[in-house]
Parts: structure tokens; sequence; C-alpha cells
């Protein structure tokens, strides 16, 4: 795919709305009007909208915990992820989840699981339907640094390599799995060298820069597409805030420093910029719209009522639940 | 009628509903080459390919991963897991990925898969669990439990059809057994346990390769003037709790016998069934729960006897109830 002016500037508003969602429901939940923090992703918008932007509407992600920009990428609305986080009845799960393992089967976005790595052989399971259905579609599979120490990384990423599945392998490597350095949790620098081993080609990747993310996911779409196999995509990138709000932070402050020198944001920003495509007037209105947006989606999100208790026990199995032992 | 054993039986079930359904698919351990070590999956390589029925690497938890993601995409895989002692690696897919699905999209997708596995009886401390409880604690999975060839292919198919995740735990005793099983595809709904011999002393409540030990006792028992009625479960989940309460209802004692360890084993959730119902008032004897006596299974052969439960143990049990003033 071929990026259009218009598509450049959608992606730079993509990130810039992400990242406001992430400060309003912090800044929500810190007012007490949610009562449910996130895992911020502030820092780490281009990955999932990089890796995102271009997709055919019937390939397929799974997000990771921290992947929230991925559902706007592919249509979910502000408003919808707002109810699922308030579980209420207009939520997509009707309160049974909350928004970071949310699935919409209409935007090809398929439920992540609490255990980190889990969704990642499900990735590889949904990629060979694909191609057994005879489809061209691929999956995307997102996690992070932390997750590809799990066994079932390594079981999948052994098994997409053996059965040429058409996935692709989205590591966001924010440097922490939650409060331990990447460095004392794995003897390796570099996620992206693991690929080796598996018998796929594995690529280091500027998590700051949408731009790059794009390609490099474009070109693992494409030989997944063809029949050519699995890639593993590490996109080096930085959460600019702690693991969850009520953490503790004991990065080094040298460090969060020289990653706010690479905001995501202020990359694309100036790329837009020097091009001509973008000015400071226009981000406003773009920012203006994103806040509005917010604002009636929270007023709205708080109207809606909490779910119906006689539905709880609908969705366990199949069939009416009065037919069932429970 | 025909007759076949229960490895052919499963065989059969298969290959119908692959003929029968394109989205039906095979793998696992040495399912496919091989034809599976108990050769259950013998012939449908050669019949049905290698897109349908392919080997995979050691990797439980990938076995289990693959097959939710691929049933989450409209497919009907049938995942082999080699023994039941094997299922403790995959068990985060089967809990966490499988079993939460349908909930956690309020019914928007669903996972449609079927997991075999094998009890293998006697064996060892690593090769002989009976883990079957396991599963029936954990909300969105089905576990069904076959006593006989017969049983076996219907409730398989049955499985395979069946939109949600289905744990199929066959036994290695009841491989070599041989019963009438019909050539044409039959389903046998689960959730409905069978009253396999009808009596009025006592009630034995079994299920996999116990029903046949309760048989033998029941038979053994009717040379000593007792009428010992027999309920195959046939699946834990859904658990036919009306089945035993309306036996107990009628003969007023019960044994339960299962080959799992006796703590928190399937049988603990059939006496609460009783102690909860309207069968409480007709108890005219205490429960006795025949199973594992909460020991990993030793290795030597010789010892298996004080650690595996059998018809021994099944006639022991129903002359205590019966016995019991």
């Amino acid at each position: 795919m071929e990026l259009s002016p218009h598509d450049q500037v959608e992606m730079y508003r993509l990130m810039l709305l992400d990242r406001r969602f992430t400060e309003h429901v912090l800044r929500w939940y810190k007012e007490g009007r949610i009562t449910q923090g996130m895992h911020p992703n502030i820092g780490q918008e281009a990955v999932g909208v990089g890796a995102c932007y271009g997709l055919s509407p019937q390939d397929w992600v799974i997000p990771s915990l921290r992947t929230s920009n991925a559902y706007w990428v592919r249509g979910v609305t502000l408003l919808q992820q707002i109810n699922a986080m308030f579980g209420n009845a207009e939520s997509i799960s009707r309160g049974k989840e909350t928004a970071h393992h949310a699935a919409y089967s209409e935007y090809g976005i398929l439920p992540g699981t609490g255990i980190v790595g889990g969704s990642i052989p499900v990735a590889v399971g949904a990629a060979l339907a694909l191609r057994m259905q005879g489809t061209e579609f691929v999956v995307l599979a997102f996690f992070g640094d932390g997750a590809s120490n799990r066994g079932d990384f390594h079981e999948a990423l052994n098994m997409a390599a053996l059965y040429k599945a058409p996935v692709v392998f989205v590591c966001e490597n924010n440097l922490y799995g939650q409060t331990v350095a990447a460095r004392s949790a794995m003897a390796i620098t570099d996620i992206a060298d693991r690929a080796i081993g598996y018998g796929m080609p594995g690529r280091i990747v500027d998590g700051q820069d949408v731009l790059a993310v794009f390609n490099a996911t474009q070109d693992a779409v494409a030989r997944a597409r063809i029949g050519e196999g699995p890639t593993l995509l590490e996109c080096k990138t930085y959460r600019f805030l702690a693991h969850y709000p009520i953490f503790e932070e004991d990065r080094p402050a040298d460090e969060i420093a020289a990653w706010l020198e690479r905001d995501p944001l202020t990359i694309q920003g100036a790329r837009l910029t020097e091009g001509g495509l973008l000015d400071d007037g226009a981000i406003g209105e773009m920012d203006q719209a994103i806040l509005q947006e917010l604002d009636e989606a929270i007023l709205q999100a708080e109207k809606a009522p909490f779910p119906d208790p006689d539905q709880v026990f609908q969705s366990i199995y199949a069939g009416p639940a009065e037919e069932r032992w429970l | 009628m025909r007759t076949l054993r229960l490895n052919g039986a499963v065989r059969e079930a298969l290959a119908q509903e692959m003929a029968r359904d394109e989205r039906v698919f095979v793998f696992g351990e040495d399912v496919a080459h091989h034809g599976g070590v108990f050769r259950v999956t013998e012939g449908l390589l050669a019949r049905f390919g290698p897109e349908r029925v392919f080997d995979t690497p050691i990797a439980e938890s990938g076995i289990v991963g693959l097959g939710v993601g691929a049933a989450l995409m409209g497919m009907r895989p049938v995942a082999e897991i080699q023994f039941t002692d094997l299922i403790t690696v995959g068990m985060d897919q089967l809990v966490s990925s499988a079993a939460k699905v349908r909930f956690v999209t309020d019914g928007a997708m669903h996972v449609p898969l079927v997991v075999r596995t094998v009890n293998l009886g006697k064996g060892t401390a690593y090769s002989g669990q009976a883990l079957e409880a396991w599963f029936t604690h954990v909300p969105g999975l089905k576990v069904v439990v076959p006593s006989n060839p017969h049983d076996a292919k219907g409730l398989l198919i049955s499985a395979i059809e069946d939109p949600d995740p289905v744990l199929f735990f066959e036994h290695r005793d009841l491989y070599s057994m041989a019963g009438p099983v019909p050539e044409e595809r039959y389903t046998i709904p689960l959730g409905q346990a069978e009253v396999c011999r009808e009596g009025s002393d006592v009630t034995i409540v079994a299920y996999s390769a116990m029903v046949g030990a309760a048989k033998e006792a029941a038979e053994a028992l009717a040379g000593e003037g007792l009428d010992v009625e027999i309920i195959d479960l046939r699946t834990l989940v859904p658990f036919d709790g009306e089945a035993v309460v309306t036996s107990v209802c009628k003969t007023g004692r019960l044994v339960v016998a299962h080959e799992a360890v006796r703590r928190t084993g399937f049988g603990a959730e059939v006496v609460a069934t009783i102690a909860d119902s309207d069968a409480f008032g007709y108890l005219q004897a205490p429960i006795v729960r025949v199973a594992n006596p909460n020991s990993p299974l030793p290795y030597s052969r010789s010892l298996h006897k004080y650690v595996l439960p059998g018809q021994e143990e099944i006639l022991a049990a129903v002359r205590r109830v019966m016995t019991y003033v």
C-alpha cells in the first residue's frame, strides 16, 4: 500500500487520539469517574498504528495489554472502548470484559487473554485457519518483551515457521516487563535475534517512527500473504509512564529523559509540518475534535445503565441458560 | 451388530465427521504419519491429506492454543493430547483461552474445539493420572468420559458438533474393548447419563473404565441376591445430576466410583448433589466413594492394587452400604 498525504496525516491523528484517550482515562481514574485505571501506552502509539494501518478489513489482529491504538485503526470508536471500561450495558461484552482484551469480530479483533503471551499460539491457529479457508488474509499478534520469554512464544513461533502460517509477530519491546528491565529478564539485547532460531526473518524496527513500523509490517504482511510464512518484528519503544497508575516508578531518570526526546507524535508531527502537510492550526483543530469526542463519550458512558444481571449466565455455554447446569 | 474396539469407534467418528464437514481437522503428536500411539488416527492422513491431518511438535500449550485460534475462525479442530498427564502443559490455553472466549465476548465468538486425550489407568506417577475433575472446575469447558465403544462414537460426534470447547477423555483399558457400534453416523447428547443396569437395592455411579468394573461387581452381587442399579455418567459437564437423584430416591443407597483420586474428585460433586437434593431424605446409609486413596501412581505393578480401585473395592463399598444399620 502506498501512503497518500491524507494517510500520513491520519496516522498522526490516530496516534494523537490514542494519546488523548490514555491521558483522559488516567485523569478520570484519578478523579474517581471510572473505577478502573489502565496500563498506559503513552510513548508507544506508533507501533499499533503503524502496524495496523493498511491492513485489509478481513485481516485479524490480537492486541496486547497496551495496544489500545490498534482498536482505533481497525475502526472501533472511543465511545465503544470507554463503554467497555465502564462495564456498562452498552459495552461490547455487556460488562464481562474490559477494553484492553475486548474482541470486535466486525473489526477483525480477536480476544486477548489476561495471560502474558497466551494469545501468541492462538494467533498461529487463526492464521492457519485463514489459509485452510483459502483466503490470503493474515493475523497480526501483538505482545511485549516480557511475553517473548514465555513458553507460548517459543512454541508458537516454532509452529508458525514450521507450517508457514500467515502471521506477523509484532513485539512491542518497551524494555520493561512490569518493573523488571528486559536486560534483567533475558541475556540478549535484541528479541529479533530469536527469529533465526525458528527459521523466520527477524527485524529490528524503530518503534517510535510510525512510518518505519508501517513499512516493516507491510513487508512482513506481503510475505505472509503469498505463503512465505511468518516474520518477527521487534519494535523498539518505551512507555513514558509507569506500568500502572498506582505503581511506584523506579526507572532511571536519564533513561526516561532520553526516550522522551523520541516521542512518536513529535517525530511524525515534525515530518508532516516540514513537508507542508500539517501546521499548528490544523493540529489544534484535530486535537479539539478529539477532546470533544472524548468529553461526549464519557458523558454518554456515564449515562448508560449497568448490565442486566440476568444476562450474566447467558454466555458461558451455547443455548438457553436455564437448560444448563451452572 | 458389527463390533468395534473403542479406538476403532473413535477413528470412525473422526472419519465420518471429516467426510461430512470440511472444517474438521485432526492434529497432535504422532497422529498423522504414525497414526497415533494407540492407532486411533490410523489411515486418516492417507484419506484426508496433510492439510487436515498433521503432526505437531511436542508443544501441548501450542497445540491447544493453535486449536483455539482455528476454532475462533470457524474451523472445527480436534486436537490430540497423547495422554492426560501431558495436558497440564496445555492447561493455560484451556482455562484462559478456550474456556473464556464465549463469556468475554458475550457470545459473539466461541471455540468449537475438541481436545481428545487418554487416561492410561495402569501407568506410573507421570503417566497414569486421571485429571478429568480439574476441567469440571472451569466454567466454559465440557467434559466427556465414555465407557464403551458405542458411546465413544456417538459422544465424540456430539463433541465435534458442539459449539463449545470439549475435553474428551478416552481410557487405555477400553481401547481393546470390543462392543457393538452402528456403522451409520449417530450422536449421543452431552449431559445425558445412562442407566446401564436397572436395580432397586443400591445405585453405583461410575464413568469411563469404572463402569465395566461396576458391571462385574453387580453380576457378583446378583449372586448374593442384591439388585444393583448402575448409572454411567457419560459426561461430567454437563452433569446429569437429575439421573443420579432419581435413582437414589428409588434405591436409598449410593456408591460412587472413579479411578481419579478421592479428594475433590468428581465423586465429591456427585455426593454434594445428593446432599443438596430431595434424595437426601431417602438415604438409608452413608454414601461411599470408591477412588484412588489420594496417592500418585507407583511404578511397580505389584503396588497398583493398593492405589487403583477396581471391582473388589466396589464390592466392598456396596457391602458396606448394604450392611449399614
